[in-house]
């Protein structure tokens, strides 16, 4: 028996420790006033194509029903969110604050914290276009990463204006300037010097280029400013400014740095972006920004920030720093043998009861239950009840 | 450790960091998966990798050409017609295969790992795709090139999330490899 290629079982103690890391998420997300939904794992694609960008689209498990409808398992869980809000959720008081845990699939080249089939927790808030809204999907992001023990887990942001606003400031045609964004994107510093070349004055070109390898606070969002020649990259960075701002508040300065070449998914993002990161990790640990457009292509004139991320991806951090203090199995409290009715008063008293069939003696009892770290051993045998406490 | 010096595999610096010497192919591994936070790594290598690295700087030393080649008698540097299916030997099969399928020319691509300049002179193939320094190794096997397809040198790439959690360190390593070094 072999599994398709990038699924894979969960054994008792390997599920145990997703369901902690789970529900420590779904705890931070109540404490915000989240509410968690579901929707199926299979939709109509067409009514999940209009959300998906194409590089989703193209890794997307498509299959035909028995009418020949196309179905997709849905890769992600912001659409499918946006075409439920936009349907039975329209008439909801705005803003909404949804949350998730859903299983996702996605046609990948398995590989460490990319799997097809996995786990992506997040939440939306919908109807905000505010900065608050925006600082909160922060916060909560850095909540979650805190309540799982990743308190030194650090974030950059960025403003998706602000790229085109430094790029306006040279003559770039179409293609060259998606072909920059995909090398600043990439951090790939060689092409882009090659790409920008001509566009403009020489330390013009490198002014950007270097920006592209810079990473900071303040310093970034200055050279950001004199570079950005539009109104909407100046109102980007005012943005992270205040961002910036509200979250030194709140403790969290050191641990967040502008990056203008973090660049996620640009055909799905329209304004603030931020990635979380851990060293030891070689992937981002969760993502996410605002998609002021997802919605109203769903009829739903509503802009939305929202950010998600892997568990399994939380699980390889985890292990990788020998985090093992999630999942413990739970302790039996006692042993039964010989007797339904005292297994089910002990259930019914809030213990955790395993039963024993194999009608052993008492010696080997006390022997299993010693192995099995179990403290209290009950005995039924023809009317006869003993209980014996077990030390080890 | 082997006491040899010349057997080592890693290398600890004065500032403490440490240097992994590995076979210039897996670099962009062990850089990809952060085994190594960054690497010095030949642009040819860099091509035939899918990795997700960051090419950071050309430090512009290593030069090296990647061309097509093939043996004199042949006479296809001087424009003589080539076979109709053309055998390609090459240790640089991505590479090789972008620069014919640019051109439409359908080639069967050969994969060796050493010594391709053997490949036309056995009858193996009709052309190979190799690295070509001083062009000695081409002269002494009688072959020449047919088509330059680009030139290598030594590139600074990094891990892209090492980037992020060791910022100060490899930017200022980055400033130190892009500095000119002095006459």
């Amino acid at each position: 028996m072999r599994l398709p290629p990038g699924t894979r079982d969960w054994l008792p103690q390997e599920l145990r420790r997703k369901r902690a890391v789970e529900n420590v998420l779904r705890g931070v997300f109540e404490r915000w006033a989240y509410e968690e939904i579901q929707t199926p794992n299979f939709e109509r694609f067409d009514a999940l194509e209009a959300g998906l960008g194409e590089a989703l689209a193209q890794k997307t498990f498509l299959f035909a029903d028995k009418t020949g409808t196309q179905i997709a398992l849905r890769p992600e869980m912001t659409t499918p969110v946006a075409r439920l809000v936009s349907t039975r959720m329209r008439e909801a008081p705005l803003p909404l604050r949804l949350s998730y845990v859903v299983p996702a699939y996605r046609y990948e080249e398995p590989q460490e914290g990319r799997m097809r089939e996995f786990t992506t927790a997040g939440l939306e808030l919908i109807g905000a276009e505010s900065l608050d809204a925006d600082a909160e999907s922060l916060f909560t992001a850095i909540e979650a990463l805190d309540a799982l023990g990743l308190g030194d887990a650090h974030f950059d942001i960025n403003h998706v204006a602000i790229v085109d606003g430094v790029l306006a400031g040279l003559e770039l045609d179409a293609r060259h300037l998606a072909e920059s964004k995909t090398l600043i994107s990439g951090r790939n510093i060689v092409a882009l010097r090659a790409c920008l070349a001509g566009s403009g004055p020489q330390d013009a070109v490198e002014a950007i280029v270097r920006l592209a390898l810079t990473r900071g606070r303040e310093d970034v969002l200055e050279s950001a400013r004199s570079l950005c020649r539009t109104d909407a990259g100046l109102l980007g960075i005012e943005r992270l400014r205040a961002l910036l701002e509200r979250a030194t508040t709140l403790g969290y300065g050191e641990r967040l740095n502008v990056d203008c070449s973090l660049l996620r998914d640009i055909e799905y993002y329209t304004g603030f972006i931020f990635e979380g990161f851990a060293n030891e990790v070689g992937f981002g640990l969760c993502g996410g920004g605002r998609y002021d457009t997802l919605l109203p292509r769903f009829g739903f004139d509503s802009g939305a920030v929202g950010w998600s991320l892997s568990v399994e991806r939380m699980l390889i951090a985890l292990e990788r720093r020998h985090s093992t203090h999630f999942g413990a199995a739970p302790a039996i409290d006692v042993l039964v043998s010989g007797s339904d009715v005292i297994a089910a008063r002990e259930r019914a008293a809030g213990k955790i009861v395993r039963i024993d069939f194999d009608r052993r003696d008492e010696a080997e009892l006390v022997e299993e239950a010693r192995r099995r770290r179990i403290p209290r051993l009950v005995i039924a045998t023809s009317g006869d009840v003993r209980e014996v406490k077990v030390t080890w | 450790m082997p006491d040899d010096p010349g057997r080592r595999l890693t290398v600890t610096t004065s500032d403490g960091s440490q240097v992994l010497l590995l076979r210039p192919t897996d670099v962009p591994a062990y850089v990809e998966f952060g085994a190594a936070d960054c690497g010095i790594v030949g642009a040819d290598v860099l091509w035939e990798t899918t990795g997700n690295v960051c090419e950071l700087a050309d430090l512009r030393f290593g030069a090296c050409r990647l061309v097509v080649a093939a043996r004199r008698i042949d006479r296809y540097h001087e424009g003589a017609q080539l076979p109709t299916f053309l055998r390609v030997a090459t240790k640089f099969e991505r590479s090789a295969e972008a620069f014919f399928a640019e051109r439409d020319v359908p080639v069967q691509l050969i994969k060796l790992h050493g010594s391709v300049e053997l490949g036309p002179l056995v009858g193996l193939a009709d052309l190979i795709v190799d690295l070509v320094a001083t062009g000695n190794t081409l002269r002494e096997h009688d072959l020449v090139v047919v088509n330059e397809i680009a030139l290598s040198t030594a590139r600074f790439v990094v891990n892209p999330i090492r980037f992020r959690a060791k910022y100060a360190a490899i930017t200022d390593l980055l400033a130190k490899l892009e500095r000119p070094v002095p006459a």
